[in-house]
């Protein structure tokens, strides 16, 4: 048994851990070539060196008390979107949760969203665990985004006692990477809140809207009681998402969050970050979308049927009229000297996406195609395409 | 010397070394489109010495302004919302800022999670690998495996801060209700977690104040749980234990004790660890032994370690499987994590060890703070819990005259004063002058103090106020 110095030295010795492997640099070189030819998503863009070095400059406060660099951030979301007040959260997910806790009061009640809705399907039930609420999950009659009369059509009102009536609707815009006319969400919106009730947005991707239609960002939320933004998908940062709201809203947010575990201390590394990917990243969308488009043109010119357009930054696809099937198509590009990463029929572009990887992805489709052919592969198309109307089908095994 | 240009406004970094290429290429493309670029009309150039760090060499700072190229492929009214979009989150004033920040850290008692990370803590994290922690990020995974081995269990998750990796520890732990947890009365589990025992897992919460006004022991557990299956009653099926408390240890006999008894009667046992650290250090017990009674352990990395946010739960691959599961749920999943982990683990390798310094600074303070006549009521690890008024002094006052120094020393006004890696010498000596003067003013007005009686040196009662 030795002193207490060398017995807490031996403690030290246990604890310290050295996270860099000998091979960093050259791990995060091949990473970020990765990163270039990945489809399955735009939260997995990488923060630059840039972007790093410009954040760890920033304030150094503690967010559960004065943060400057968070508060300016803040700050300038709520004036960007035409809201009162602002909150950094570590998710899109708690941003959402967190907006629908806010407003909802006293239960029983309901939210009111399209079926495909990432609060309804990628939340872990949140709404429902959370909050306690009903979800209605609607149907849109045209098939690409929620109507007036889709919301009036299912909308439950008043005080039937064997209801939990709609307090919230919530739209998510984009979704799948489509963008909701702006007229219809005003007519919505119009006709929401002469009920009295709530309107949320999930505007995790509103940025891209704004890039593809001009309309500014103000303009985009000013339909919604409150709107939910991320910085960590095609913007790049590495962490967080913003809502925004009344001051009120915002306040009680702020409480919610520290509830909810999200309050969390020097974030200004990660606020700084989101700054610098306004600022750096935003303009760059225009690009994304112009080479989703270059996609969807090459994936159509080769006969395969496109089952969700690239509005923004994202294509939905179905090559079974080339012979192909997902899973096969996944493990062809994976398989390629400089593999590419697909996830099913969702491709998604974004700020490192490079030429190359589409035109190496268009011309896999088109080996494929041929060999298809070559084997004797005849197209005949299905009378009722495809049944349950779920585009967004995830092929990628969990092999790891 | 070469001019970096990078993108447009703010700061750019030359390194030598191992970037040098990166950023030649960068320059070598920009000069080719923007010839006409220029330097900003006051650019400074700071030299930092990084001689002690792995790969880089050392690095300087310029300040310079260009236009932005990619602008130049938007069209007028996408440029107007790109204007709106645009942010710079860095004052004019940045660095002197930070410095009077990092100043004001030395001088402040408020809190250790006010620590703040050293700019070596960011140059070694902004190296990290680069995943997504939904999907797999090698630095969570890897701190994640380090911090299982460390604390002798099966698996670890990564949690953006202490509140959610205790609430999620207790929700993982409730199967069905009705069930209650058992903690002391002065747990954070209770009191700073917004109700969130009782919001996130519908549990009931009995709230024991310890006997001995310092610590749970058996005898206060077993007094106060309630296991049958009456069905008016809702069962403890968590005990949790804070350690530190208050910045005191809990003696491992007792914690080894409850445990034993708890496990007996099939409820699990949780570690409130956010400072366990401490315990570690001023014991010298390993971090393995202080959790092994434990089922789930919690512990802090941006508190007294000095990271800049995170929380990292311990405990079986199937417990931290379903914690991870509610860690989206909450909102807790979060993508490139790797600026947070990596510093994390700078701080486990780099600030742990000097934690035996904030406590001996902790024992100067307090024990200058007893010869001045202070009532000292805990300091045994890095916070002293005291109580003036044995020289006439308020908390209020004490705060209020600290505040007003010529170099201001930031106290809460509650009976707290946390010390931490970046609390200096200088400020104890500062404030035991300040004490001095007061007690001595008090004195001069003719304030005579009470005889110290046991029961405030055992701290009964609430002492947080």
């Amino acid at each position: 048994m030795g002193s207490l110095d060398a017995v807490r030295a031996s403690i030290a010795e246990q604890v310290k851990f050295d996270i860099l492997t000998q091979t960093q640099d050259a791990d995060n070189e091949k990473a970020r070539q990765q990163v270039a030819r990945n489809f399955v998503s735009d939260t997995l863009t990488v923060p630059s060196k840039d972007m790093y070095i410009y954040a760890s400059m920033a304030s150094l406060g503690d967010d559960v008390y004065h943060e400057p660099s968070t508060l300016a951030l803040e700050a300038h979301m709520a004036k960007l979107t035409g809201k009162e007040a602002a909150l950094f959260l570590p998710s899109g997910t708690m941003s959402n949760q967190i907006a629908l806790r806010t407003h909802l009061k006293q239960p029983p009640y309901a939210v009111l969203c399209d079926h495909r809705a990432h609060i309804l399907r990628y939340e872990a039930g949140g709404t429902a665990f959370h909050s306690g609420a009903t979800s209605l999950a609607v149907h849109p009659a045209n098939g690409h985004h929620l109507t007036l009369a889709d919301v009036q059509a299912n909308i439950i009102l008043g005080d039937d006692i064997h209801f939990a009536p709609v307090e919230v609707v919530a739209l998510e815009n984009t979704l799948n990477g489509t963008i909701i006319p702006q007229e219809e969400i005003i007519a919505i919106s119009d006709y929401v809140h002469s009920e009295g009730l709530k309107m949320h947005l999930d505007g995790a991707r509103l940025w891209h809207v704004a890039i593809e239609t001009g309309k500014p960002m103000n303009e985009l939320c000013a339909p919604f009681d409150s709107v939910s933004l991320c910085f960590s998908k095609g913007l790049g940062a590495p962490i967080g998402s913003c809502l925004v709201g009344s001051t009120n809203f915002i306040k009680r947010a702020r409480w919610f969050r520290k509830l909810f575990g999200g309050g969390m201390r020097q974030t200004s590394i990660l606020t700084a970050s989101a700054a610098f990917a306004l600022t750096h990243n935003f303009p760059r969308l225009a690009a994304v979308h112009e080479l989703a488009k270059k996609l969807e043109d090459g994936l159509k010119k080769l006969g395969i049927n496109i089952t969700s357009a690239a509005e923004t930054c994202m294509v939905f696809f179905d090559p079974s009229p080339i012979g192909v099937d997902f899973a096969e198509l996944l493990k062809r590009a994976e398989a390629l000297p400089n593999p590419i990463l697909i996830g099913g029929s969702r491709l998604v572009v974004h700020i490192q996406t490079t030429k190359e990887a589409v035109d190496d992805l268009l011309a896999l489709l088109s080996t494929l195609a041929e060999e298809k052919k070559a084997a004797g592969f005849v197209y005949s198309p299905q009378a009722n395409g495809n049944a349950n109307g779920n585009i967004y089908i995830r092929a990628r095994e969990k092999s790891k | 010397m070469m001019l970096c240009v990078v993108n447009n406004c703010g700061w750019a970094v030359f390194d030598f070394g191992t970037y040098k290429n990166e950023y030649t290429n960068i320059w070598l493309r920009s000069s080719e489109v923007l010839p006409e670029a220029s330097a900003h009309d006051s650019p400074f150039l700071r030299l930092e010495s990084h001689t002690g760090m792995r790969r880089i060499q050392f690095s300087f700072y310029i300040h310079y302004r260009i236009i932005n190229m990619s602008l130049s492929q938007l069209d007028d009214v996408r440029i107007a919302i790109a204007e709106q979009v645009k942010f710079e989150v860095l004052t004019h004033t940045q660095e002197l800022d930070n410095e009077k920040a990092r100043h004001q850290i030395t001088r402040s008692f408020i809190s250790d999670t006010l620590t703040v990370p050293s700019k070596e803590m960011y140059l070694y994290a902004s190296m990290a690998s680069l995943g997504d922690d939904v999907y797999y990020e090698p630095s969570a995974v890897a701190l994640e495996a380090h911090m299982a081995k460390l604390t002798g269990k099966e698996a670890a998750l990564f949690l953006p801060s202490g509140t959610m990796s205790n609430q999620i520890a207790l929700r993982t732990h409730l199967k069905q209700p009705p069930y209650a947890i058992l903690c002391d009365n002065r747990a954070h589990i209770y009191r700073y977690e917004a109700g969130g025992t009782a919001f996130h897992s519908g549990a009931s919460t009995i709230a024991v104040s310890p006997t001995n006004g310092h610590h749970l022991t058996l005898a206060d557990v077993q007094a106060n749980i309630v296991l049958d299956d009456n069905v008016a009653i809702a069962p403890v099926q968590v005990i949790a234990l804070e350690n530190t408390l208050n910045g005191t240890i809990m003696p491992q006999e007792d914690a080894v004790a409850i445990s034993d008894y708890a496990h007996s009667k099939g409820v699990k046992m949780h570690l409130d660890g956010a400072r366990i650290w401490h315990v570690a250090m001023e014991t010298g017990i390993s971090m393995s032994e202080l959790c092994k009674p434990f089922d789930s352990a919690s512990m802090c990395f941006s508190k007294g370690l000095g990271a800049p946010i995170g929380s990292c739960l311990v405990g079986t691959k199937d417990f931290i499987k379903r914690a991870r599961w509610f860690r989206k749920l909450f909102g807790g999943g979060m993508r490139q994590t790797s600026i947070l982990t990596a510093s994390a683990a700078f701080a486990l390798t780099h600030n742990f060890p000097r934690l035996e310094y904030v406590h001996g600074l902790t024992r100067k303070l307090a024990n200058g703070m007893k010869e001045l006549g202070v009532n000292i009521i805990t300091a045994e690890t890095c916070m002293v819990f005291f109580d003036p008024s044995s020289i006439g002094v308020t908390h209020a006052e004490l705060a209020q005259r600290a505040g007003a120094l010529a170099d201001p020393i930031l106290i809460s006004g509650n009976p707290r004063l946390v010390l931490h890696i970046q609390t200096s010498e200088e400020v104890v000596t500062d404030l035991l002058a300040l004490i001095r003067t007061m007690a001595e003013e008090e004195k001069a007005a003719g304030y005579v103090s009470p005889a110290q009686t046991d029961e405030h040196r055992n701290g009964k009662g609430n002492i947080y106020r």
